[in-house]
């Protein structure tokens, strides 16, 4: 079990200066304060277990962590729920069209090609720009977070040991 | 239409023997390593994306994909059409929704991603049955169709002994690469397959074009001709009918096919191979450019054969038309003396037969595993057997999993077993979905939920396709002649989604109100595997 007193502060309540000695271990592997570390509820004290032994990691990180996590949730939900109805969405319109309008979707625009045909074909076209789409959107807005709840995770994991 | 001389046989037989020797030395060569357990469930970790790519897409493009829906289009138009971007949009929305979590969620299969939150023996349970219930259908359908389209393709006369060798043979060949080579043994066998399916189609397709100057309306002309329905061809009703409840059939099935195919177990399980997130995503986009531009190809195909070779030769020598593919090739050929023909027919049918073995090898795999994994070694052995041991199991299972589809698909031969698709698709959009999505996005789906939504999802699917029109009460059914076709649709997906995803939620809320501990429980546990689950993080 490891006695992290030197580098762990007891919790301030919200609005507080963080005092500058911050822990040397720690900040240089987060983020600088001043990031929303307070807008998470207050209530993670009860790490204190009843023999007044401090807990195997920083408090602070956890909040950095639920925070993280909860920014890579919502990228991932937004993401997901975008790319998801999108596509389940205009499938299901295209369909219900063609059977409730089979005369509007089987009315000729060019030559042989009725616009049902059309519309249905270029669902399929439309298909590699939006895995291409999917893919850079999740490069740029998942990926980065999930980088930074891994290495928090594997800082955690490496104090615990 | 079958003029073809003895030459032609002979080419396609050699052809045949040369594909079955070639990738059975190379499932031996590839097979896994003893005692290596993720060697044997998820084949290579260092599989490349593209590569990884083109092994989903193998497994996703099965034989009823490439003879079924090319049947459709052909017979069907525009309902094939449809057919064929649900199927492709279907492996789209798997890889939006549900590819990334589930990678990091899984290790070997389905029973490990849902059993991760809430452990337990029953879970493990429904899980495999659910799985079996998934595969096992899907299996028969194709083993039964194998053994009519290789008495078709070599030309032996049909009777129920030909059919019964040729099913016997496909379903031992099946056996051997799923027991001997393992997930690495199928993959190499899928990628293979996929690229000669695309480079063949592709053939095909062109010569469809060339046929008619490059000129789609040409193609679409002739094959509302060919297809003795005139325009109603390219409008929707052909395949299910033009009345309202047959509308909302469509609608039903086109739905259900869109959540549902991509759902199945041997599917997902590809995913799991994967090395991180980045990679399930590439790998992803390359399997589902790939199946796009085949479905593309399928859409050509198909109404070439409509064109080309007409819809009364089609349904005389298939009613579903799953010949058509072949019958395509034929007449593309043109001379039926010439190395041309001989050389095209020769590949169509190799193909197709490639096809077969290495889809039902996949299926049979995924079951075999999920009896070992889930049900040998987690609920059996409570995770405590010997790794060298699950893999033997892992291995008689297949045997014993391919053995009974063989005795299955020879009783089933002489019905019409397309039915079953439909029900192993349903049971997939209707069972296996829900659970994946509440097992993998909401926190508070608990035990009773899971189990609800698994044996409801299955049950209700299983229950509505028995007593629905595809089974019973119309021409095309399995049963033409008997009358217990209670619930009016061809396809149970319209009811059982709702029913399976209600079901989890009910179930779910019961426990949050009785069992608020083991909620909580659940709860605590899906909160402790949430960075697993989103970042990878160990």
């Amino acid at each position: 079990m490891t006695y992290a007193d030197e580098d762990w502060y007891p919790p301030s309540p919200p609005g507080w200066q963080q005092p500058g000695t911050a822990p040397q271990g720690h900040t240089s592997r987060h983020q600088p304060y001043g990031r929303d570390l307070w807008q998470e509820p207050y209530g993670y004290t009860s790490r204190h277990d009843a023999y007044g032994h401090t807990p195997r990691h920083d408090p602070y990180e956890n909040y950095r962590n639920g925070a993280d996590l909860a920014a890579l949730r919502s990228a991932y939900r937004l993401l997901r729920r975008v790319s998801t109805l999108t596509a389940l969405g205009s499938f299901v319109v295209y369909v219900v069209l063609s059977c409730a309008t089979p005369d509007l979707m089987g009315s000729k625009i060019a030559g042989e090609l009725s616009l049902g045909m059309v519309l249905g074909v270029l669902q399929l076209v439309v298909t590699f720009a939006a895995v291409f789409w999917y893919g850079r959107s999740a490069e740029r807005s998942v990926d980065p977070l999930a980088q930074v709840v891994r290495e928090q995770a594997g800082t955690n994991s490496g104090a615990a040991r | 239409m079958t003029d073809f001389n003895s030459g032609t046989q002979a080419t396609v037989l050699i052809l045949f023997t040369t594909l079955v020797t070639l990738t059975l030395l190379m499932c031996v060569m590839a097979g896994p390593e003893r005692d290596d357990l993720a060697n044997f469930y998820t084949g290579y970790l260092s599989l490349t994306p593209l590569k990884n790519g083109l092994a989903i897409a193998g497994d996703y493009i099965s034989a009823a994909t490439v003879l079924s829906t090319t049947g459709i289009v052909a017979l069907a138009g525009y309902d094939g059409y449809v057919l064929a971007v649900s199927t492709a949009l279907s492996l789209v929305l798997l890889m939006f929704l549900l590819a990334e979590p589930l990678r990091n969620a899984g290790s070997f299969t389905m029973g490990d991603v849902l059993a991760r939150t809430m452990p337990g023996r029953a879970v493990r349970i429904a899980a495999c049955v659910v799985t079996l219930a998934a595969t096992l259908p899907f299996l028969v359908v194709q083993l039964s169709g194998a053994g009519s389209l290789l008495t078709f393709i070599l030309d032996i006369p049909h009777g129920a002994g030909a059919r019964t060798i040729c099913i016997t043979l496909v379903g031992s060949l099946m056996i051997v690469y799923a027991a001997i080579g393992g997930m690495r043994g199928t993959a190499l066998i899928q990628m293979i397959k996929i690229v000669l399916l695309l480079g063949t189609s592709f053939v095909v397709a062109v010569l469809v074009l060339n046929r008619f100057d490059w000129s789609p309306g040409e193609v679409l002309r002739a094959a509302q001709q060919g297809s003795g329905a005139g325009p109603t061809f390219l409008q929707q009703g052909l395949q299910l009918g033009t009345s309202a409840g047959e509308r909302l059939d469509f609608v039903g099935l086109q739905i259900t096919v869109i959540l549902g195919v991509a759902c199945l177990p041997h599917i997902t399980m590809r995913l799991y191979s994967a090395r991180d997130v980045p990679a399930v995503r590439r790998s992803m986009s390359w399997a589902v450019s790939t199946v796009t531009t085949f479905c593309l190809l399928v859409i050509i195909m198909g109404t070439g054969a409509a064109a080309l070779v007409g819809s009364q030769y089609i349904t005389a020598a298939d009613p579903q038309g799953r010949t058509s593919i072949l019958m395509l090739s034929r007449v593309l050929g043109g001379d039926a003396s010439s190395v041309g023909a001989t050389v095209l027919y020769a590949a169509v049918a190799g193909v197709v037969f490639i096809t077969l073995l290495s889809s039902v090898a996949g299926m049979t795999l995924a079951a075999a595993s999920s009896l070992a994994h889930d049900l040998f070694a987690h609920a059996a052995q409570r995770g405590k057997a010997e790794p060298r041991t699950e893999m033997a199991v892992a291995t008689w299972a297949s045997v014993g999993v391919g053995t009974l589809a063989i005795v299955l698909a020879t009783l089933a031969q002489n019905w019409n077993v397309g039915v079953l698709t439909t029900l192993a698709i349903c049971i997939g959009a209707s069972a296996v979905a829900p659970a994946l999505t509440y097992s993998l996005f909401w926190r508070g789906f608990t035990r009773t939920g899971m189990l609800a939504t698994l044996y409801g999802g299955a049950g209700s699917a299983l229950i509505l396709m028995v007593f629905s029109q595809a089974v019973s009460g119309t021409p095309a059914a399995v049963f033409p002649n008997a009358d217990f076709d209670l619930f009016p649709m061809q396809s149970a997906g319209l009811v059982s989604i709702p029913f399976g995803y209600l079901a989890g939620w009910l179930g779910s809320r019961r426990d949050h109100r009785r069992r608020a501990a083991e909620s909580r429980e659940n709860l605590r546990l899906y909160e402790e595997n949430e960075p697993r689950l989103l970042a990878a993080a160990e």
